[in-house]
């Protein structure tokens, strides 16, 4: 074959995309089309499927725990997010320069994100626990508390634990997002400023956070997504107790296709889902965006 | 060169003979079984069986909470397991969509046909066919500890027959010490709530399902609601240690054996494990009552199926029918302290004298189970409205919301 050097060029360029278009169509086109396809059946996990219309997503206005799940799915990541942000920015700061060992510190704090959600979960649980868990010995032995506590079995303490526990294991990823910022801000921009007489806040305010935006963008993006998909957690921490209080909305579309046998119904919520969070990220990404 | 091919030959033959006798141990049969985690004699079944025969099986256990969603994924992905051994209740769930093997006309067959539990061959059926038969009886009752008991100044031959004679005792009991309770309730588990509370509602002559399981009485039977006020007297007042709130059954069987709990709701299968591995655990049992006498029971355990596509259909049945043989029911089930589940082999020589395994054994003919296809959904679910209403009325003491609450998902689930 004798190709002029733009075929060959574009031939390439098709080579290098054709893995991702594949990836993408197989895992999630095609996924997408058949859960689309699913969501207007009556669609048991097996036996008889029926057409069914609408009747799914009818039968979301009056599901109980839907809403609710809703309701705490988006209170958990309203709840999350800040500590995340907040503390990956503070660890960001502390091993921005490099300075010698400063890589033992990046791997401590980076450390837990390598581990599974799930592993995590479990190592919680057990810390967490009333009569072997070492945060109840420690209260216990400083007299903070008067009996051992039941964190993961009270409404009230259930959610700030598993909050606690997620911090601990995503925060080191939201800090490697947001070294990179900070490292890609140029050191000519403080010493002028310095020069000028800002203090600390002020180059916060007006070089570094502006000058961040996309990673601050990305990361919150990613953070977001994670949190409103949550699921691993409370599945191993509390089993959505307790009371239920603690059912995410992925949990509840895994409780309906798979412990319901309700795939149809399953396939309905995931929809609405997709389509609550490309709101919300392109609301994300709309506030974000660099002004020109 | 020439004289190297009859060598080879040889050697080609060698090999293929050699390999032969590993072709006839691929024709062997063998089979996947599943069990929920309850211990039941199963492994001892499966060991013997494998012991003697030319098929082989292989069990796996499977977390009761998570049976049905494993179930229900194996049979969605078409690789279900030949034979399973189901949680009666979920039975009539499973033959409905068509997933067991029609079995009508073995059981037909079978001798004793009649002296199956009945409760199990109900729930086996459907729509008149036979999808399963028995294979672990499993009744629910009060097990008390006669050592708190006298020490509480109680009667131990004389254990409470109603609700306020259980709450007298649990207080006597809960005085005894700091570390003493009166009672255990695995308040985390829908389960095991489902197995020992419900019979308190049946025993009064109430439910929670209509007679003909088409609606929720739960906001219409006041027993319901006088059921719920007193397992949370016994929660407020103390009578059962803080833990039993967040326990999800993993400690239902073993808080008792720890000694410092007067009474317990308890099943069949925890008799052996208490007489063989407590041996100083001085124990009785009886009937669950009614708010003002009466007893009743939760029929439950296991029946043993062959799921749809199962390629060995001939050989599964005939290790279910040896499971439910003379052999298997005196020497595996009796000698173990596993109750037979043909209801003549009861009077065995392994169960004279034993009166706990006796009134045990009894609870079964005043054993009740709900035949209804979305049981899971209703009351073994974690995430079902079962355990979030017990929890609330109980544990938060908020009976009315609890009993609202239990109505509007019960009906929800049941008109699909």
């Amino acid at each position: 074959m004798n190709l002029t050097w733009t075929q060959r060029r574009k031939l390439t360029g098709l080579l290098f995309v054709t893995p991702t278009v594949a990836f993408v169509t197989v895992f999630f086109i095609i996924p997408l089309i058949m859960t689309i396809f699913m969501s207007f059946h009556d669609w048991p996990l097996f036996g008889e499927r029926a057409f069914t219309g609408l009747e799914n997503y009818q039968e979301l206005g009056k599901d109980r725990q839907y809403r609710k799940s809703l309701d705490f799915t988006f209170r958990y990541t309203a709840l999350v997010t800040p500590p995340i942000f907040i503390l990956g920015f503070i660890l960001a700061s502390l091993v921005r320069h490099n300075i010698r060992y400063i890589g033992v510190f990046r791997t401590i704090f980076f450390l837990p994100v390598v581990i599974g959600l799930g592993v995590s979960s479990l190592l919680w649980t057990w810390m967490l626990d009333d009569r072997i868990g070492v945060f109840n010995k420690i209260l216990l032995d400083l007299n903070l508390v008067p009996k051992a506590q039941l964190f993961l079995g009270r409404p009230n303490t259930a959610m700030n634990v598993i909050i606690l526990s997620v911090v601990w294991k995503t925060v080191g990823f939201t800090m490697i997002l947001l070294l990179a910022g900070l490292q890609a801000i140029p050191d000519e921009l403080y010493e002028s400023a310095e020069v000028d007489g800002a203090g600390y806040f002020r180059k916060l305010i007006y070089i570094t956070l502006p000058l961040m935006r996309r990673f601050i963008a990305l990361a919150l993006i990613l953070s977001v997504i994670g949190s409103v998909l949550s699921f691993d957690q409370f599945y191993i921490m509390t089993r959505g107790g307790p009371r239920n209080s603690t059912i995410s909305i992925v949990f509840w579309i895994f409780n309906n296709s798979f412990t319901y046998f309700k795939m149809g119904y399953g396939a309905a919520m995931s929809i609405v889902l997709l389509g609550i969070l490309v709101a919300l990220t392109g609301l994300q990404l709309y506030v974000l965006r660099e002004k020109e | 060169m020439n004289s190297r091919k009859p060598l080879l030959l040889l050697f080609a033959l060698v090999l293929i003979l050699s390999s032969l006798p590993l072709a006839a141990q691929d024709d062997q049969i063998s089979m996947t079984m599943w069990v929920r985690s309850i211990p039941f004699q199963t492994q001892a079944l499966v060991d013997e069986w494998n012991a003697n025969n030319d098929s082989q099986i292989e069990l796996t256990v499977i977390p009761s909470a998570e049976f049905v969603t494993k179930m229900g994924a194996a049979i969605a992905a078409g690789e279900p397991p030949d034979i399973a051994s189901i949680d009666l209740i979920y039975t009539p769930a499973f033959a409905a969509a068509g997933q067991l093997v029609d079995i009508t006309e073995y059981v037909r067959e079978l001798p004793y046909a009649d002296t199956l539990t009945p409760a199990h061959m109900e729930l086996g059926r459907y729509e008149g066919r036979n999808y399963a038969v028995p294979t672990g009886v499993d009744g629910s009752f009060i097990v008390y500890n006669i050592d708190l008991f006298e020490q509480a100044g109680l009667d131990p031959d004389n254990p409470p027959s109603t609700w306020d004679e259980m709450l007298e005792a649990m207080r006597a009991i809960s005085a005894l010490g700091d570390d003493i309770y009166g009672y255990w309730f695995s308040m985390n588990c829908a389960g095991c709530n489902a197995f020992t509370f419900l019979p308190f509602i049946w025993a009064s002559g109430g439910d929670v399902l209509s007679d003909d399981y088409s609606e929720a009485t739960i906001t219409s039977d006041p027993i319901v609601r006088d059921a719920l006020a007193f397992y949370n007297t016994i929660w407020e007042e103390g009578l059962v240690p803080e833990g039993a709130s967040i326990d999800n059954g993993s400690n239902f069987v073993s808080a008792f054996t720890g000694g410092n709990i007067g009474m317990a709701g308890m099943g069949n299968f925890a008799i052996p494990l208490f007489t063989n591995d407590h041996p100083d655990l001085n124990f009785d049992v009886f009937h669950i009552p009614g708010k003002e006498g009466g007893a009743a029971s939760f029929g439950g355990g296991d029946v043993i199926a062959i799921a749809s596509g199962s390629e060995h259909v001939e050989e599964a049945w005939r290790f279910i029918e040896w499971t439910m043989s003379d052999e298997a029911q005196i020497e595996i089930y009796a000698a173990n302290g596993q109750i037979p589940v043909r209801l003549e082999l009861v009077d065995n020589p392994y169960f004279e004298g034993d009166d706990r395994q006796m009134t045990a054994a009894s609870a079964l003919a005043v054993g009740f189970t709900p035949y209804t296809t979305v049981y899971n959904d209703l009351f073994n679910d974690p995430n079902g409205p079962w355990l979030e209403m017990l929890q609330v009325a109980i544990l938060d003491g908020d009976i009315d919301g609890a009993l609202e609450l239990g109505q509007e998902r019960f009906t929800q689930i049941m008109e699909g």
